[in-house]
């Protein structure tokens, strides 16, 4: 039986004293472990760390995002991923080695307002991050609703092994693609997107509440089932 | 005004054109509907008047400030009736501090002048000594909020503020200028109202939403006052209006405008 | 000439306001006011009415002042021409910009800029009306709307000033205290790392005093603390009791 202990914490805030390990979000004190965000404070064993409740979108490698392609320049596509930081999509990623802006136009492919499912392929100190188009779902998107969510709710939204977003996207019959930034994008019957941008903004409301999974599953209609075993964050 | 400093999605682009062509907005609302408006006032009690008006998620504050002026040297009978207005650079993430851009500077003329040409406020009344003293009415307004359409938001806020202001009744003694203590309401004679429509795809919307100003080829703000005559215009953005649109315009203009009239007086109780 | 001075305060202890001398006046706070801002709050303290709002972090403009290592942290402290008693011409004034810089470095302290390379963090507190002490109650908004925007912070920022009329050390000066006293003291620090942020001083205190008022500016900024938290909770737990622990017993996947 493993032991989850939660607490809502502001920065500042002492978590829990005594010998434990700092995790995200959670510095160590002399012998107490101070929250650094606003957000749900968790204790599993010997680990606190801290899931923030807000806050911006800080790019990570492999991560999967929604750009909005903003800027056209020589050699790529600067790409807004809601983030301080640009996204960049090299030309040589979309029409290969042999890319050079005298032979190929960039605009052919993708063009200012255009929206991107990519993958952050890089991301290195003191450059911007890096975006690639190469995967599976990967490309430009056709069209859909785009919904806002905070970043740091996208774990909660996606679910343990996606047990979340699966349910969702199931009961009204969408595609749905989402994005680490906190962009998500729905596409299908009218009916069943206006239903899952009121699942997602449940979500964004109340993703600090333990039952959750069961107000979602109520208002989609879903059958109220227990979610998979672990930690509810989704991570 | 950075009403096209940020790219649309094409995606939601199309999306807000093939709903307008359909008679709808993005936002469920017909072509000629106006966002909920809520108007409040005396929010500063320090300022002589005040009023926070929020359209859909714009939101404005406008404070009056009554004191004794010196009169233009052409107009020395005539009281100071001055309007401006800031973007907060808080209002929008696009926006940095600075002294304010051409649009925030039409933003603050265009109003101005809807409230000035209307007559709303008798400045002739406003008169302590002709040639040395007038009362001088300063309203300042800051966009708090931005979401399209600060035109009608911030002409709707200056409005509901001078209506609700209380000047203090000055008297000559000798030269001097001296406060009774007696507080007034100013002469107020119109209720201006501004209403602003946009082309978009050559269709006509009323209040726009930041992102459908993002669209949009041009807007036309049109004020009316009380007797249904049109006082102030301003075309703006570098698309155009056939005339028949502009007449349109105007058509919505004087009958929305009656309506939301209808809404500054029981806000204000004017 | 020459009028007599008003008393500031009675032979009770009484302000002329009612409060005594370590009394707060009526404050509220509320998180989440500015729809468009990464993170916001509003402060009500006395007739101080003040907006602040958190942009960041964000790309940094002009980019070649960009910091390698860390966040640049700007701050934008304005009054609204309407805020004080005579209309206040909108563009910013030195004392405006001075007081933009002691803010920026009361919150600096408490904020992990080197968390957050190559960009920029924007503070704007907005005074919508003024009454003594807006810039302890802008660095108290600012605090919040920080934590509200998720910049990794080690502890909040609150501020409460104290000063001094008709020979006593008193709590929190409004607006005519300010004035017609004799000592102001705006003061603010991280409450749990006990580290004092801001201080500035006008008049004339004795040591003594001078001891006084700084126990007396942490009583009360513990007070102001409190209810920085109860805000915070409101906006992100929908005003749950702040110490819930909900423990779930778990089977190992």
């Amino acid at each position: 039986m493993v032991e989850i202990t939660r607490k809502q914490v502001i920065p500042g805030d002492v978590i829990v004293t005594g010998d434990f390990r700092p995790g995200m979000f959670v510095e160590r004190r002399g012998n107490s472990m101070v929250a650094l965000r606003v957000g749900l404070a968790e204790v599993v064993r010997n680990d606190v760390k801290v899931i923030p409740l807000s806050g911006a979108y800080i790019p990570r490698v492999e991560d999967q995002v929604v750009g909005k392609i903003v800027n056209l320049t020589g050699y790529g596509w600067e790409a807004d991923i809601n983030s301080c930081f640009v996204g960049y999509l090299p030309g040589q990623f979309v029409f290969g080695r042999d890319f050079s802006p005298a032979t190929h136009d960039l605009t052919q492919r993708f063009n200012v307002g255009d929206l991107l499912l990519a993958k952050i392929e890089a991301f290195e100190r003191g450059k911007d991050p890096q975006l690639s188009i190469r995967g599976p779902g990967l490309g430009k998107i056709p069209d859909g609703k785009i919904v806002k969510i905070s970043p740091m709710k996208v774990p909660r939204l996606i679910g343990r092994k996606g047990y979340m977003i699966n349910m969702i996207a199931e009961t009204t019959a969408l595609e749905i693609k989402v994005g680490q930034n906190g962009l998500v994008v729905l596409d299908g019957p009218p009916e069943g997107v206006a239903k899952a941008a009121q699942a997602i903004e449940l979500i964004q409301q109340e993703a600090h509440m333990a039952d959750l999974t069961t107000k979602v599953q109520q208002l989609l209609g879903a059958p109220v089932q227990p979610a998979p075993t672990g930690s509810d964050s989704g991570e | 005004m950075p009403s096209k400093s940020f790219v649309v999605e094409t995606i939601k682009r199309n999306q807000i054109v093939e709903s307008i062509s359909k008679g709808r907005r993005l936002d469920g609302r017909a072509l000629d509907q106006l966002r909920p408006l809520e108007i409040k006032t005396h929010v500063i009690e320090k300022a002589n008047g005040s009023a926070m008006v929020t359209l859909g998620n714009t939101q404005v504050l406008a404070g009056v400030k009554i004191d004794k002026g010196v009169p233009f040297p052409d107009t020395p009978d005539k009281g100071l009736l001055i309007v401006g207005a800031e973007v907060l650079p808080m209002a929008a993430a696009y926006l940095e501090a600075g002294p304010p851009d051409e649009g925030a500077i039409e933003l603050a003329r265009v109003v101005d002048r809807g409230v000035r040409e209307s007559e709303m406020i008798d400045v002739s009344s406003l008169c302590i000594k002709p040639g040395k003293w007038v009362y001088s009415v300063f309203v300042d307004v800051n966009i708090l909020n931005v979401d399209g359409n600060l035109f009608d938001a911030t002409s709707y806020s200056v409005v509901a503020a001078l209506l609700t202001a209380k000047m203090p009744k000055f008297v000559l003694d000798g030269d001097v200028v001296k406060d009774t203590g007696e507080r007034l309401p100013l002469p107020v004679h119109k209720i201006p109202v501004s209403v602003t429509i946009a082309n978009i795809n050559n269709t006509l919307v009323l209040d726009p939403t930041e992102e459908e100003e993002a669209v949009m080829d041009a807007r036309i703000t049109l004020d009316t006052e009380d007797g249904g005559n049109i006082c102030a215009g301003q075309k703006g953005e570098p698309g155009s209006f056939t005339p028949e649109q502009i007449l349109t315009a105007a058509e919505w203009s004087i009958a929305k405008g009656r309506e939301i009239r209808q809404k500054i007086k029981e806000a204000t109780g004017a | 000439m020459g009028e007599a001075k008003r008393r500031l305060i009675d032979d009770n202890g009484i302000r002329l306001d009612g409060r005594r001398w370590d009394e707060l006046r009526p404050l509220r706070m509320e998180v989440g006011v500015v729809k468009n801002a990464d993170g916001s709050a509003l402060i009500e303290w006395g007739k101080n009415k003040i907006i602040a709002a958190v942009y960041g972090p964000k790309e940094m403009h002009p980019k070649h002042l960009e910091l390698a290592d860390r966040a640049f942290l700007k701050c934008r402290y304005h009054m609204a021409p309407f805020s004080v008693d005579e209309r206040k011409n909108p563009a910013p004034s030195r004392r405006e910009i001075e007081i933009s810089k002691v803010i920026r470095e009361a919150l600096q302290p408490a904020l992990f800029l080197e968390d957050y390379p190559r960009t920029a963090i924007q503070i704007y507190v907005e005074v919508l009306q003024s009454d003594g002490g807006s810039r302890v109650a802008g660095v108290t908004a600012s605090a919040l709307a920080l934590a509200d925007a998720g910049i990794n912070m080690r502890d909040l920022v609150v501020g409460c000033a104290v000063g001094k009329v008709d020979g006593k050390v008193v709590l929190d000066l409004n607006d005519a205290e300010d004035k017609e006293g004799s000592g102001d003291m705006p003061f603010t620090f991280m409450p749990n790392l006990n580290q004092v942020t801001l201080l500035q001083m006008d008049g004339l205190f004795t040591h003594d005093e001078f001891k006084q008022a700084i126990d007396l500016a942490k009583t009360g900024g513990m007070k102001v603390y409190s209810m920085q938290r109860d805000a915070l909770m409101k906006r992100y737990f929908s005003g749950a009791s702040p110490e819930m622990a909900a423990t779930s017993a778990e089977m190992e996947a």
